[in-house]
Formats: structure tokens, sequence, C-alpha cells
């Protein structure tokens, strides 16, 4: 029994109050949520850490890890922490596709090129110095280059720390204003051209 | 509920589309001139519900209003979800265009059941009665939506009823504030717009 006195609401009316929940419910809740895992890798030294969280910043615990080499074949597999972090020892020096696959139909993957793998690899360094110790005194130069090589490469690790951190944060964030507030509008044009033909097909 | 890209093996896919196909083909015949905009309007009410986070004690949950959808829009809750998970996948990456098909029909089909479980009796004159139906189809749709998608995820090896159990209690949360919020817009929209719920004018 609906009394006769209520207003009836046009079209219009009902879609600004809808648009207008939709604005408010928006800047409530500042932080947008779906579900969807990200992956994060980086380089310090001769080790890989890799990250998974969600957006919003919740880690992705106890999920599995696998790296994958530019061939596809697995090269290994893990599982990561409480903090969501998986770290490992470079395998090869190859392309390595880091693939986390989290609860519930989650899975994402992140690729860490040859060259981003540092200046040298971890047998090669190696060498250098068992070569160097064998035959000391006339080398001294090339002992001074690789050991700069090192110490340059673990400053560098210590210097960019805080600029890796910031990218890790700034990956965290979800979809923006611009991106909901654009989907909407797609989908208002999609409805308004389905109308348009609509009305195009009613009036032949 | 968005199942990323990987996960599910081909069959699952194809068969989820195919589902899908079929489903969004019903909804676009059921859809006449004056249900494209309340369609428009709920495909982005879905696409919008789904990226805000409503936080919920230590972790955070997001709407998925698709008992909403099919208590208003019935079979056109098909193209309406479809419509509104491909621009998710499209503008963040959530789920994938791979996996759309499985993904629309893991929270669509719930939709057109909940259509047909309450969508007469919701507009009972007795508002406690139509309120609990409310509630009830608005949790109904996001349990029936885990359960599907525990049901996708036996294909890749997990034990359903492993996959069922974590599913459903990650969703709990989710389900009690869905029927809260389905039982809201009804008395809202029986107040304002009972058309939207199939009342007609004389019976209002």
């Amino acid at each position: 029994m609906l009394p006769v006195s209520y207003p009836r609401l046009t079209w219009t009316a009902t879609l600004v109050i809808s648009a207008l929940g939709i604005i408010a419910f928006l800047t409530l809740s500042t932080r947008v949520y779906a579900h969807k895992v990200n992956v994060f890798a980086w380089v310090e030294g001769d080790m890989v850490f890799v990250e998974g969280y969600y957006p919003g910043g919740k880690k992705a615990q106890n999920s599995l890890v696998e790296v994958y080499n530019s061939r596809g074949e697995k090269l290994l597999e893990g599982k990561t922490n409480k903090k969501g972090e998986f770290s490992f020892k470079i395998p090869a020096k190859d392309d390595l596709r880091i693939v986390l696959t989290a609860s519930m139909g989650h899975k994402n993957d992140f690729t860490i090129a040859a060259g981003d793998l540092g200046g040298l690899e971890p047998s090669s360094k190696e060498s250098i110095t068992t070569t160097t110790k064998a035959d000391a005194p006339p080398s001294a130069t090339t002992v001074d280059m690789s050991r700069l090589q090192v110490m340059i490469d673990e400053a560098l690790d210590r210097k960019l720390d805080p600029v890796i951190k910031l990218i890790r944060n700034t990956r965290k964030d979800g979809p923006g204003v611009t991106e909901i507030v654009g989907g909407i509008g797609y989908i208002m044009g999609l409805f308004g051209l389905v109308m348009y033909f609509k009305s195009k097909q009613e009036r032949k | 509920m968005h199942i990323s890209e990987g996960v599910l093996s081909p069959p699952v896919l194809v068969a989820g589309a195919a589902l899908t196909a079929a489903g969004v083909a019903m909804g676009l015949r059921k859809m006449d001139n004056e249900k494209i905009p309340r369609v428009a309007v709920l495909t982005a009410a879905f696409f919008v519900a789904s990226l805000i986070r409503v936080p919920l004690g230590p972790s955070s949950v997001h709407l998925i209003l698709n008992g909403l959808l099919g208590l208003v829009l019935g079979w056109a809750a098909f193209p309406a979800i479809l419509v509104g998970l491909a621009l998710q996948a499209i503008l963040f990456q959530f789920g994938g265009l791979t996996t759309l098909g499985a993904n629309t029909f893991i929270m669509a089909a719930p939709a057109v059941l909940c259509y047909y479980l309450f969508g007469r009796s919701v507009t009972s004159k007795h508002p406690g009665v139509a309120t609990t139906l409310a509630f009830v189809c608005g949790f109904s749709a996001v349990l029936f939506s885990a359960l599907l998608l525990a049901a996708c995820l036996v294909f890749t090896g997990e034990s359903f009823l492993h996959a069922a159990r974590i599913l459903v209690l990650a969703h709990l949360p989710v389900m009690f504030l869905e029927g809260l919020v389905v039982a809201f817009c009804l008395a809202f929209l029986m107040k304002v717009k009972p058309e939207l719920l199939g009342v007609t004018h004389a019976a209002g």
C-alpha cells in the first residue's frame, strides 16, 4: 500500500541520486581495494627479493613463488613468509620470470631482465678474487678494480634502497578516482549507444 | 571473486564463456528499451562496488552486489556483470579477459537464481517479510558465488570442500554486508521506485 503522496522520481533524479551516492561512498572510503594480487621483485647484491601483496597493502602470505628462465624452465620455487616476502640467490644470468600464485585463484607475475641482475655474476666474482689472490703482486690494479666494482655495487644497493622502497609503496595504490569515474563514463556511453540503436530500429 | 588469468584450464574457461554467452543472449532478449537505463545504472553500481574497500576488523572486504542486480534486473544481470567485469579487467587488470566468461558466470548465475527465488516474494506487503527475504537474497547470492568459484577451482587441483570452506569463511562478512545493503536498497526502492521491482502502479 503505497501512499499516493510520495513523489515519483524521474529517471534523471534517480541517476543523480545514485551518482551522488557513488561519489559519497568514494570519498568516505579513501582507499580502494579489489581482488588482485601484485608481485614486485628487486635485486640486491646476488639475491633477488620478491614481495606479494594485494591492493591496499595487505601481504600475500604463504603463497607459492615459482621462478622460470627465458626458455620457460622452472629454476626454483618457494613460499612467501608472513610478510609476503621471498628471497633467493640469482640462479642464472637470464631473464627471470617470477610467478606468484596466491589462494582463491589469484595469480600474477613479474619479470626481471638479465641486464638488471647486477654487473657481475656471483660465480665470476669469486673467480676474479681467486685469480687475484694467486698472483697478487703483479695485478694490483685488477684487485682494486674488482674490489671497486663490489664496493660500488654495495654502495648503490644502499643508496637505492629508499628509492626501491618508494617504488614498492607507490605500486600498492589501487585504481585512482580518474579511472573509476572514467569507467562509469564508459558504461553510460555504452548503454547510450545501445539505446540509440534500439530507438533507430523502432522508428523503421 | 575475480579469478586471475592462467589459473583455470582451457576447458573450464571455454565452458564458462559458453554459459555466459547463453546468459547474455537471454539477458539481451529480455532487455527492452524501458529496462536499458536501469541496467546501465546497476552496471555502474556493480563496477564501482568491487572497487570500494570496506574496512572490517583486521582485513577488508568489497561488495559484489550480485543479489541486488539479480533482484532488479533478472536475466539482464548477465550483460550488466559482463560489461562491469570487462571494464575492470581492461582498466584495472582485475581478473582478466580470458577469465571473463568464467568470472561473469560465477557472479551472474547466482543473481538470476536469486531473481527466481526471491523476485516475486520480496515485494511482499508485509515489511518484515520483505526485509528478511531481501537480506537472505543478498546473503545467498554471495554464498552461491563462493560455492561456484570453489567448483571452478576443483579443476585446478584443489579439493572442493577445502576451497569451499576457505571461500565461504572469507566471504562471510561480505554476505552479511550484502544482505544489509540489499535489504536497505529494497526498502528505498519500494518507497521511491516500486516499478523497478516489478510492482505495478495499481498494486502500489
